[in-house]
């Protein structure tokens, strides 16, 4: 595709700005959003894999903060705080998420808004993000974090290398 | 403080905004030719190219009559790159979520089991 091309289907989608991420998860409902709300269950799942979550905190009540830091496999921690807007149990959660800079300064304000929906003993899950504040120092945070997760590719491919019988 | 990523966003999170990138997207247009699909007065579409401008996503010509409007894309890149971020951040994490969540109904229905043992003894 050309770059023209790239660009046009960039402007055209509004969903490229609204990122919109649908995934079935195989169990119920109760349990996705419990994975959601307890802080015991969210640092096992939070962040990219070989990301692990020294902090974690949730306060579950509208106008509640979290705070989680994220440790990636080179030893990088990514600050976030964040706040509830609405805790619907079991449907619906809206938080508003903050990468923070070295400073403890947002670099990112996101709206996101997770909604869960009982399928038969299955939870689709739908998560919206939209940016509402961005600073300069945003982009620079954007290649760190790449790098951080290139790492833990690489890790993984050394883990699959490793493994007999695997190619 | 220069915050144009923030304007950026902003400048995006409108309808009629996109809609006139989308436009622009296949050329330059005249503000006329702009506000021909919308159902909307001059100045509003004039207030709406505006926040664009600001935002550094079109350029307008310097011809007094007729000046042109034209996309610019570079505050895009940045944009598109959040969102790719964003994407794969949550990708990930689903990943993750789904795997313990199989766990998590392992241990459950194992723990259901010791119950009803405990029961029948």
């Amino acid at each position: 595709m050309s770059a023209h091309n790239a660009r046009i289907s960039a402007v055209k989608e509004s969903s490229e700005w609204d990122l919109v991420i649908t995934r079935v998860f195989d169990a119920p409902r109760a349990l996705v959003f419990k994975a959601w709300t307890d802080t015991k269950h969210m640092a096992q799942w939070w962040g990219p894999n070989g990301f692990t979550n020294p902090v974690c905190e949730l306060d579950l009540r509208a106008g509640g903060a979290m705070r989680i830091d994220m440790r990636a496999p080179n030893g990088v921690v990514y600050p976030m705080k964040g706040v509830f807007e609405e805790i619907d149990e079991p449907e619906r959660l809206v938080f508003v998420s903050s990468a923070l800079d070295d400073k403890g300064n947002s670099m990112f304000d996101v709206l996101n808004t997770v909604t869960f929906v009982e399928q038969r003993g299955k939870t689709e899950l739908t998560l919206q993000a939209r940016v509402i504040k961005a600073t300069t120092q945003a982009p620079q945070y954007l290649k760190g974090m790449q790098a951080g997760w290139m790492q833990s590719l690489d890790r993984l491919g050394a883990h699959l290398a490793s493994i007999p019988g695997a190619k | 403080m220069n915050d144009r990523l923030s304007e950026t966003f902003g400048a995006l999170a409108d309808p009629t905004r996109r809609a006139i990138l989308a436009r622009l997207a296949s050329g330059e247009a005249s503000v006329t030719e702009l506000a021909e699909p919308f159902a909307m007065s001059m100045p509003a579409i004039s207030k709406h190219l505006k926040v664009l401008e600001r935002a550094g996503l079109i350029a307008r010509g310097r011809e007094a009559q007729w000046r042109p409007c034209r996309l610019q894309a570079a505050p895009l890149q940045d944009v598109a790159g959040w969102v790719e971020h964003y994407r794969r951040f949550w990708e990930e994490s689903f990943d993750r979520l789904n795997d313990y969540l199989q766990e998590l109904k392992k241990q459950d229905s194992k723990n259901r089991k010791k119950e009803k043992k405990h029961v029948r003894t």
